[in-house]
């Protein structure tokens, strides 16, 4: 994916690299943890030279997902965990435009109110995944009852979560063509932005801080 | 196969702990060094190594006696079992005499089956990284022996055999204890492969819950949580391919706007 001259700059590198850190450590999370609460997926075990190999690797992935957490709530938080009111309200009763036809969806700043939501659920149920999973893994000295529904909660976060990486990645890609060069090159179609991030673009082409392609390379 | 029973009759037990010493020679688990907390009861809990355990416990009676009840605490191989439920690895599974027994080589030592026991039996060894329990002398009962607890009971407090047989003999010994008696193990978690003949009601006994149960939050993790995790994402999948064919995707790229 070789960007062309006039498409604009979305993302920093240290912003592509934060992404892709958080995207695999949560990938590898899924896929060891999955494959340890379902009998059929229990072959998933094999590159960790079994179930015993493949529970401690999903506890040391908890813990280098924790930077990445860390990282991403503090990177995004102000473009992506605060809700503008109405015009994210109204954008939610028409779903973006993403179900039925709208004319006029209410322009987004960087991220649209979906994306956001999205954001909130990684930082939130991500949150409490570490949590409940430091106590599964060391429940010495929490009661009982308290363990059990850590239990409860782990399942939750990954309902919440991998439902959500599901939309997320079709959104990301096939979805909304386009969208991909903001995780890989940093680069995007200019059209593109006009449609996802109006708002943005314009304030960045008044402040002339918009950088285009060309420029750069 | 039919189903074994394992019958402690309290009433004919002397506290003598031959049971839980002949659990520890057979399965092997060396006693360490142990402090006095003040009661008879040493260890003072069930151990990684200590998988059945002669509890003691004193009470003052209404008339201002000291009482002193003990009995007999281990796996109680329940029909339900929680531990079998969760357990992630079939580490634990059901064995053709109805009883509960551990295969320690597919143990993740991941502690949700000690999390899930209502009678709170398992124990992990953080040394070995794995969680031990009663498991009835599976290898004794595979040679056709009963378990080493019952083996070595001098009183017949403790006996082991087939279900039915199992059944009259309580039935026999109801009738010489009359309403002095009460049973335990059988009216929960489908009925445990441990049955204890009390000569107290369950709720005196500190270490007996009254009233165990499969805990509330396995029953939503297992039942509820389990299969949504499956169903909710995969609606997620489908309704995106859904929304491709149906809405197809979004016009980013449109010439009127200039854009590339």
């Amino acid at each position: 994916m070789i960007p062309q001259k006039g498409m604009v700059k979305v993302s920093t590198a240290f912003e592509r690299i934060v992404h892709w850190y958080l995207a695999i450590t949560c990938f590898l999370l899924i896929i060891t943890g999955l494959g340890m609460m379902f009998q059929p997926l229990h072959f998933l075990a094999q590159p960790f030279g079994g179930l015993k190999g493949m529970k401690t690797a999903h506890n040391y992935f908890g813990v280098a997902f924790i930077p990445a957490l860390f990282i991403t709530a503090l990177l995004w938080w102000k473009d992506a965990g605060v809700f503008d009111f109405p015009s994210d309200l109204e954008w939610f009763k028409k779903a973006g435009g993403y179900l039925w036809h709208v004319d006029d969806v209410p322009e987004t700043y960087k991220f649209n109110p979906g994306q956001k939501l999205f954001f909130l659920t990684v930082v939130i149920f991500g949150i409490l995944m570490i949590f409940s999973g430091f106590v599964m893994w060391f429940p010495k000295g929490y009661s009982k009852e308290m363990v059990r529904w850590m239990f409860s909660l782990h399942i939750l976060g990954l309902i919440a979560i991998l439902t959500f990486v599901i939309v997320h990645i079709y959104l990301g890609t096939v979805g909304v063509p386009g969208s991909a060069g903001a995780i890989l090159t940093g680069y995007v179609p200019k059209s593109w932005c006009l449609k996802m991030c109006p708002k943005w673009l314009r304030q960045k082409e008044k402040e002339g801080k918009l950088e285009y392609y060309y420029e750069s390379h | 196969m039919a189903e074994k029973i394992k019958l402690y009759d309290a009433t004919k037990c002397i506290g003598c702990r031959a049971c839980q010493l002949a659990c520890k020679q057979w399965n092997d688990l060396p006693a360490h060094q142990t402090k006095n907390t003040g009661s008879y009861q040493n260890p003072a809990d069930l151990q990684p190594n200590t998988w059945l355990l002669m509890r003691f416990q004193e009470r003052e009676t209404n008339t201002g006696e000291v009482e002193w009840l003990f009995h007999h605490n281990a796996c109680m191989h329940c029909t339900d079992a929680a531990c079998v439920n969760v357990c992630p690895t079939n580490a634990l599974f059901h064995t053709k005499y109805g009883t509960v027994a551990l295969d320690q080589s597919k143990c993740t030592g991941c502690k949700e089956c000690v999390a899930a026991c209502p009678f709170n039996i398992p124990r992990f060894d953080p040394k070995t990284n794995k969680v031990s329990k009663c498991d009835m002398c599976f290898s004794r009962l595979e040679r056709g022996m009963e378990p080493a607890c019952v083996k070595a009971c001098p009183t017949g407090a403790l006996q082991f055999g087939d279900k039915n047989k199992m059944l009259r003999v309580i039935k026999e010994r109801f009738l010489a204890l009359g309403s002095k008696g009460h049973l335990y193990g059988d009216k929960f978690l489908g009925g445990t492969h441990v049955l204890y003949i009390l000569p107290e009601k369950p709720d005196v006994y500190e270490a007996i819950p009254a009233n165990p149960k499969l805990p509330e939050p396995l029953v939503v993790w297992k039942d509820l949580l389990k299969p949504l995790s499956l169903l909710v994402p995969g609606i997620a999948l489908v309704g995106a391919f859904l929304h491709y064919l149906i809405k197809g995707p979004k016009n980013t790229i449109s010439k009127e706007e200039g854009g590339v």
